[in-house]
């Protein structure tokens, strides 16, 4: 499948997943749009570990303006604070609208398991077709401990009562999905 | 705490409680409606069947090296720093888990579901050690402050209503609770996150254990599991030895099988793959203290039992409940016992004894439906007539039907004889065919359908009059009529043999043929079966015809399915069971494909049919498109039901043996025909045939019910030669 039919699985799948999927142009914009959407939901933090230096300079600037605290680290101390998780993805997964993690950092992965809403930034070079596209690639993180990968599809979710789905049983009750042409 | 029946009289009772519920009645109802069009859609554009097959085969090569594989996973597991251990029973697993929170110093524990964890009956061990468990899967968790077992191995609360689970949140936070799910589950959202950000050790179960790698695979919905795993300083997983898999690839192929089949989901909104320790900042070393416990149980000997090793290709979807008919009407709580549906009724037997199974293992339908759906390609249904038949071997006293059928069937004279005698002995009851007063044996709650009357002159008696010679026959075959056409419902043989005499077919009637041995088979006695098995391979050689014709789905799917399994050892049987197979052609298929029969040979008459789809033939025969393009080429409009393939509650003995069962399942089918203003009710299995036209006499429908063997022959134009 080539890559806008790719792109186009990916969008439907996490769309059918309750993801709001987006298309950005540049980090800045995801920044910008991480800090609306936190500004929007009267949230006070965002948890961005893992960025690159530019970036997260950029995000807390932008951040600051807004009134916005950028937490990075020890995130298990201010579990009850955190509000948007603001996350780089390794990989997508057309088949199923699937991003993935390479969360061994414990950081990283609190903010997408303990915010309110997540907001993950996907490079579309980093998109594949399924999982066994990236079979190679999941293998060779295997072989070298210790590592928690994690497939992330859509917001939490339970249909626990009277089989009635309801989003952020437990994780996130929302999952933003910022698609990153590079 | 679970308390499964131990024997049928107090099984039934509860049975007839489940069905007065209302709120588990509707619940079922709507989960069995919902669930095939869910698991439908997910599989859209996948090759199930080939899935299937790929699992399957991955599964067998993997089971006789299971040890090997856990020697893998553990060096791996080990180089990377995990703890592995092995329980070689269930109470040694929670020994060892005890003991790792006791030298943990860990005082409270969060769990995510682990259907191996229910199987030891984990909670009660470390509760009794003076530990808090807290479960925070939702529904498990309900089900914990409930006290109950799950009634389902992938949706453990489903048999709840929002109002109860209100009441208990009220009870539990000590504030009144609306019965509003979207509130229930912030409650529980708040009250657990307490607990997971307090919790010393965190307990999972794993999808799969991946050999090569020594990584843990993990799916969940609701993000407990990952919160479980990496919160607390400790992390136990429990695995079924029978979770290894040789390497990522096999772990990928029942990702991609399990959440579609589970729950109609095309993947599951987290999965969690943990090799080795990883960074845990509230451990003292700043990295995890992870132990894997795998658990035997038994497993280790199943995987080399030459039966029943297949059910440990289990991967634990729960599509063998979702789909079948008794579990829709009774719910979890009344089929199994920790592990539930047809993979319950089998594993109970291994994994929580024979005093468990005995009773529930006979709840089977034998309606092939989880076979059907089943992602490891598992004979279910065959494998719970095995284990019934090992229950039953190990009692002291077999039930008198069972006694009865031992000295009956395998004497065909004396079979038929008493066939013969049941005729005059029932005379002064039978009516129009019925047999109008049940006599004294039979209880009121088998009053749900008229039986019929057993015919006084049997169709091997009328052969040589309705099927003579024919001078140069296009076509030999043979019938196989099965006793209930034999004895019961003679015309429909002779309307096949009017049919085929028209169309230059010689039909043979092999005298010596008896009962097929599916009624044994179904009452867990396989050494009957096989004995019945041998002697049909007598009197029919498949040798001597061009096909064996069925009327009778089930024979049919019984010896094409089953025969070659109970013959496959026997020296030269086993050749010619698989000829008989071979030949073996079901009655609309031959007119259909065989003969290829044209609407010009029959009136047009436009009389409105619904159908009924046998499930032995459905399912068993895998024939579903000949029935109905032969009742529009012989004339008839043909009008669909809603669930045409879901079994009309006949299943055999099994009508006698819950027949509160039945009379649901039977009134759930002709609600269902009613509704489509048919005429005429069409099915191809005189088992069927016994059931709905006794239903429909009880209730007084106006609908009338034929063998399509019948339907087709009264619309023939007389004298029609065909081509």
């Amino acid at each position: 499948m080539d890559s806008p039919n790719l792109l186009q699985l990916l969008r439907e799948k996490a769309e059918a997943v309750q993801v709001v999927v987006q298309e950005i142009t540049d980090l800045a914009e995801a920044c910008r749009y991480a800090v609306e959407v936190t500004s929007r939901q009267g949230g006070a933090t965002i948890a961005a570990p893992g960025w690159d230096p530019a970036t997260l300079s950029l995000l807390k600037d932008i951040c600051q303006a807004a009134q916005i605290e950028v937490l990075t680290e020890n995130l298990r101390e201010q579990a009850s604070r955190l509000h948007t998780g603001l996350t780089l993805a390794d990989w997508g997964l057309a088949e199923t609208g699937t991003l993935v993690h390479e969360s061994s950092s414990e950081d990283l992965r609190l903010a997408t398991m303990l915010s309110e809403t997540h907001i993950a930034v996907l490079p579309l070079s980093r998109l594949q077709p399924d999982a066994t596209a990236l079979e190679a690639e999941l293998n060779g993180l295997m072989h070298s401990p210790p590592r928690y990968l994690a497939f992330i599809t859509g917001a939490s979710r339970t249909a626990d009562i009277e089989r009635v789905l309801t989003l952020g049983v437990h994780g996130p009750l929302e999952l933003h999905l910022l698609l990153l042409k590079d | 705490m679970i308390n499964t029946a131990q024997d049928l009289p107090e099984y039934k009772k509860r049975l007839k409680r489940a069905l007065d519920n209302k709120f588990l009645r509707n619940a079922m109802a709507a989960f069995a409606a919902a669930y095939p069009e869910g698991r439908a859609r997910a599989l859209t554009g996948v090759d199930f069947e080939a899935l299937r097959v790929e699992i399957a085969r991955g599964k067998d090569e993997t089971l006789p090296r299971l040890e090997e594989l856990y020697e893998a996973f553990k060096a791996k597991a080990e180089a990377a720093g995990i703890k592995v251990h092995l329980a070689k029973t269930a109470r040694e697993a929670n020994e060892i888990i005890a003991a790792i929170a006791a030298e943990g110093g860990a005082k409270k524990i969060v769990k995510s579901k682990s259907m191996t964890a229910e199987e030891t009956f984990l909670n009660d061990h470390l509760e009794a050690e003076g530990l808090e468990v807290v479960e925070t899967d939702l529904g498990e968790w309900i089900i914990q402050l409930r006290h109950e077992g799950p009634s389902h191995m992938v949706m453990p609360a489903i048999h709840l209503s929002r109002d109860q689970v209100a009441e208990l949140f009220t009870k539990v936070t000590g504030t009144t609770q609306e019965p509003d799910i979207e509130s229930l589950v912030k409650v529980a959202r708040r009250e657990l996150r307490k607990h997971f950000l307090s919790a010393d050790m965190g307990i999972s179960g794993a999808n799969f254990a991946i050999a090569e790698t020594g990584t843990l695979g993990i799916m969940t919905n609701e993000g407990n599991g990952r919160l479980v795993t990496t919160l607390p300083r400790i992390h136990v997983a429990l695995v079924g030895l029978d979770k290894l898999v040789p390497d990522l690839a096999s772990a990928l192929k029942i990702l991609k099988a399990l959440p579609k089949n589970a729950t109609g989901q095309v993947i599951t909104s987290y999965v969690t793959w943990i090799t080795g320790p990883t960074e845990c900042k509230a451990a003292p070393s700043g990295l995890k203290d992870l132990h894997i416990v795998f658990l035997d149980n038994g497993r280790l000997a199943l995987s080399k039992d030459p039966v029943f090793a297949e059910v440990l290709r289990c991967i634990r979807c729960g599509a063998c409940a979702n789909v079948c008919p008794i579990y829709s009407l009774v719910g979890g709580h009344n089929y199994g016992h920790v592990y539930i549906g047809a993979i319950g009724l089998i594993l109970t037997y291994f994994y929580h004894g024979r005093k468990n199974d005995r009773a529930i293992v006979q709840n089977c339908l034998n309606c092939l439906a989880c076979k059907a759906v089943c992602p490891a390609g598992i004979n279910l249904p065959l494998l719970i007539k095995k284990v019934h038949g090992e229950v039953l071997a190990e009692e002291e006293d077999r039930p008198l039907k069972n006694r009865l059928l031992r000295r009956v069937l395998h004497n065909r004279r004396l079979f038929h004889f008493l066939l013969r005698r049941a005729s005059l002995a029932q005379k002064p009851f039978a009516r129009e065919g019925f047999i109008r007063h049940l006599p004294f044996f039979f209880g009121k709650e088998h009053g749900f359908r008229s039986l019929p009357a057993v015919v006084r002159t049997p169709l091997r008696d009328r052969w040589a009059r309705v099927a003579g010679k024919v001078a140069q026959p296009r076509l030999k075959v043979a019938l196989f009529a099965g006793c209930l056409v034999d004895f019961v419902y003679p015309e429909q043989g002779e309307a096949l043999a009017r049919l085929l005499q028209e169309r230059q077919i010689q039909v043979d009637f092999p005298p010596d043929q008896s009962c097929c041995g599916l009624p044994a088979k179904c009452m867990g006695e396989m050494e009957i079966a096989r004995e019945m098995a041998i002697q049909n391979l007598k009197a029919l050689d498949p040798a001597d015809y061009d096909h064996v014709l069925v009327l009778c789905a089930s024979c049919g799917s019984h010896i094409k399915g089953t025969y070659p399994l109970l013959l496959k050892k026997e020296p030269g049987l086993g050749v010619k069971v698989q000829q008989l197979a071979e030949k073996l052609v079901d009655f609309s298929s031959f007119m259909t494909e065989v003969l290829k029969v044209k609407p010009e040979e029959f009136l047009g008459r436009k009389e409105k049919a619904a159908y009924h789809a046998p499930c032995h033939l459905c399912r068993g025969l895998k024939v579903t498109g000949p029935p109905r393009e032969l009742l529009k080429v012989a004339g008839y409009e043909y009008v669909p039901a809603k669930n045409e393939e879901v079994c009309c509650g006949m299943g055999g003995t099994f009508s006698t043996d819950f027949p509160e069962l039945s009379a649901e399942l039977l009134k759930n089918k002709l609600d269902n025909v009613a509704a489509t203003g048919a005429e005429l009710l069409v099915t191809d299995c005189p088992g069927c045939v016994l059931q709905l036209k006794g239903g429909m006499d009880k209730r007084g429908g106006k609908i009338r019910v034929k063998h399509l063997a019948e339907a087709v022959a009264a619309t023939r134009k007389e004298g029609s030669k065909g081509k």
